[in-house]
């Protein structure tokens, strides 16, 4: 028996040449005595063919005619303007920029794309390396966003319908930031949570707003998640000798409102998600003291009254 | 190519090879293969394969290819000049490996990078098809951007590597919740799960040690240099396996809902949902420091419960009192 890329290949190149649609009669005409048997295997043999095409990212087109000879059958061709990988006009130095950009995270699926557009992996060490985490719906989401397609999946418990506007790496994770019909509002999904596969509508199914741009889609600032940046609601710490340069890094040089002899700074930061600020302030454990409001400083305190207080924590 | 390969993942290798081939004429039979990842001799049989594909009645006519005296030629391009589109994942893993890159040190916002970046992105959302209302906007991502967060000494640190320049660094340790100071020499950078890590040789214990650069409050040249060995090019792990190791010690906490965070951002040996209170659960985890998990305890506050070691919940109580006398 023949070797089955060689039918694969015919097949390929006979839809690629076609002009009219084939229907499976004629398709098997064609390529002479290579589908042999009863129709029931024969149909079998082609339809694994034509998924094993489609796995590799071949568009197989199907076309039911109606009113000639072939009317009801299901007819086939590939159309070469969606098959053939569009000329990037890549220079050769944006080939090895892009070589060293997937050595330096290595993708799954990078060295065949390299392939494609005629590159190869590099095999120089890339100074700095990043693991990417991976997520199979990853894909999906992007080509989504580019064809404004909807999509669906489970969250949280829930069925979510959400116009994807763009997914963003930040933190370690994936996110994907678009418009949540459920909620009828922006929303962030970590793409890690997402339950099993999720389902694409049609494409051009809504518009993204002009403006819009996934990395400012949530503040970088966890004590602000939840928020407007701008309903400023912030406490006043001081931050000790100890921790004073790295906090001060974090929160950058316009939040400093004084600086002592001793090393230490006051810096005002924003506590309007009292939860996370709470969070941020005891990760200093005994380098940071809030000075004011009164009021955050009496959570904290009964916060921690909590932890010492057995009883309490017990609940 | 290892082991027995579908007909598919066989005939998509030929795909890209045959437009390579094409535009190249005439090609040593070696290079194609090490270009491939194949044997020379795989090579050989696939071309000689493909090179009998046809439709009647032009049986052996389609693909112009023939190996002679460990070389490869092809004729007249016929069919299969040009590559099949990429696939959703491919474009993906593209994009993403070419957006991270633009976050690491050195990246050039108007180098080749960034070219090659546009003109992969305007490709990707041609695809779209006619729904598609391509790029445009504030957003020059092409649905997607990544975020590495590169700290302040990331650039110092990476520069120091190829030649392997000593650096003095002051580093704040959550194990023992103090900043030392101490020599290093940084031989490799990288990023795994939202943080930037160098393995450098340390001075002060002696070994290759694994420092978070975000804990790196200042970094400045010491003046020595200790270049690094050629040999020391063992392939990026990309994992920090401190915490796997099975010597350290364990605790059990219970956790509420609002503390599942820990999940996320901590390695655990194994968690268990609990009848009660709802949506408790207990998890079972490394102990890096007790210093450390105390304040990690602290944070949690109601939200969380020691089961053991008891040691730990005296080390967080004393902790809380200690914090507490701050005010």
């Amino acid at each position: 028996m023949a070797d089955r890329v060689e039918r694969l290949t015919n097949l390929l190149a006979l839809l690629l040449e076609t002009i009219e649609p084939l229907a499976l009669t004629q398709i098997v005409a064609e390529l002479d005595g290579q589908y042999s048997g009863s129709d029931a295997s024969i149909r079998q043999a082609f339809e694994r063919d034509k998924a094993a095409l489609r796995s590799i990212g071949v568009p197989i087109d199907t076309i039911v005619h109606e009113g000639t000879e072939l009317a009801g059958q299901t007819r086939y061709r590939i159309d070469r303007g969606r098959y053939e990988l569009a000329d990037l006009e890549l220079e050769a130095d944006e080939m090895r920029a892009l070589q060293v950009a997937v050595a330096t995270t290595r993708p799954s699926g990078g060295r065949d794309a390299l392939w494609k557009l005629g590159g190869a992996l590099d095999d120089d060490r890339a100074a700095v390396t990043a693991v990417l985490p991976d997520h199979p719906e990853l894909p999906t989401f992007r080509a989504a966003v580019a064809s404004r397609s909807l999509v669906e999946f489970g969250y949280g418990g829930e069925r979510r319908s959400v116009e994807p506007w763009g997914v963003l790496l930040r933190g370690g994770f994936w996110y994907l930031v678009g418009f949540d019909h459920l909620r009828g509002a922006k929303r962030t999904f970590r793409v890690d949570r997402i339950d099993g596969a999720a389902s694409v509508g049609e494409p051009g199914g809504f518009e993204r707003p002009a403006d819009f741009d996934p990395r400012d889609a949530f503040p970088r600032d966890p004590k602000q998640i939840g928020h407007a940046s701008d309903d400023g609601f912030e406490a006043l710490v001081r931050i000790d000798r100890v921790r004073a340069a790295a906090v001060e890094r974090e929160v950058g040089s316009d939040c400093v409102e004084a600086r002592s002899d001793d090393g230490s700074i006051e810096v005002r930061v924003p506590a309007t998600n009292l939860p996370a600020f709470r969070s941020w302030v005891l990760g200093l454990t005994t380098h940071a003291v809030v000075l004011e409001p009164d009021e955050v400083r009496r959570d904290l305190l009964d916060w921690l009254a909590r932890s010492i207080d057995d009883e309490a924590v017990r609940r | 190519m290892s082991g027995p390969a579908s007909a598919a993942d066989r005939l998509q290798r030929l795909l890209v090879m045959l437009p390579w081939l094409m535009e190249r004429g005439e090609v040593p039979l070696g290079e194609v293969a090490e270009r491939f990842e194949m044997s020379t001799d795989a090579v050989v049989s696939e071309l000689e394969l493909v090179a009998m594909c046809g439709l009647p009645p032009y049986v052996d006519e389609m693909v112009d290819v023939f190996v002679d005296d460990g070389l490869v030629f092809v004729g007249v391009p016929r069919l299969f000049t040009r590559a099949l589109r990429l696939t959703a994942p491919e474009g993906f893993s593209l994009l993403a490996a070419g957006r991270a890159a633009m976050e690491l040190p050195g990246a050039d916002v108007n180098g080749p990078l960034a070219r090659g970046l546009q003109k992969l992105s305007v490709a990707l959302a041609d695809d779209a098809g006619p729904g598609g209302s391509g790029g445009g906007g504030a957003d020059d991502t092409a649905g997607v951007a990544i975020d590495l967060e590169r700290p302040p000494h990331a650039d110092a640190i990476t520069d120091a590597v190829p030649d392997g320049i000593e650096l003095s660094i002051a580093y704040y340790s959550p194990a023992t919740d103090e900043t030392s100071t101490r020599s290093i020499v940084p031989r490799r950078v990288f990023v795994d799960g939202g943080h930037w890590y160098v393995d450098a040789d340390d001075d002060r214990s002696g070994e290759r040690r694994t420092f978070r650069i975000d804990r790196i409050e200042s970094a400045e040249a010491t003046g020595r240099i200790d270049e690094p060995e050629p040999t020391l090019d063992e392939p990026p792990s990309g994992e920090v396996s401190f915490f796997d190791d099975p010597a350290l010690p364990r605790a059990v906490l219970r956790i509420g809902p609002s503390a599942a965070w820990i999940l996320d951002q901590y390695p655990y040996d194994e968690v268990r949902d609990l009848s009660r209170p709802r949506r408790w659960r207990e998890v079972r985890l490394p102990i890096a420091s007790e210093r450390w998990l105390a304040r990690l305890v602290v944070r949690l506050g109601p939200d969380v419960k020691v089961i053991e070691p008891a040691s730990l919940a005296e080390a967080a109580e004393r902790l809380a009192r200690e914090i507490v006398a701050n005010y």
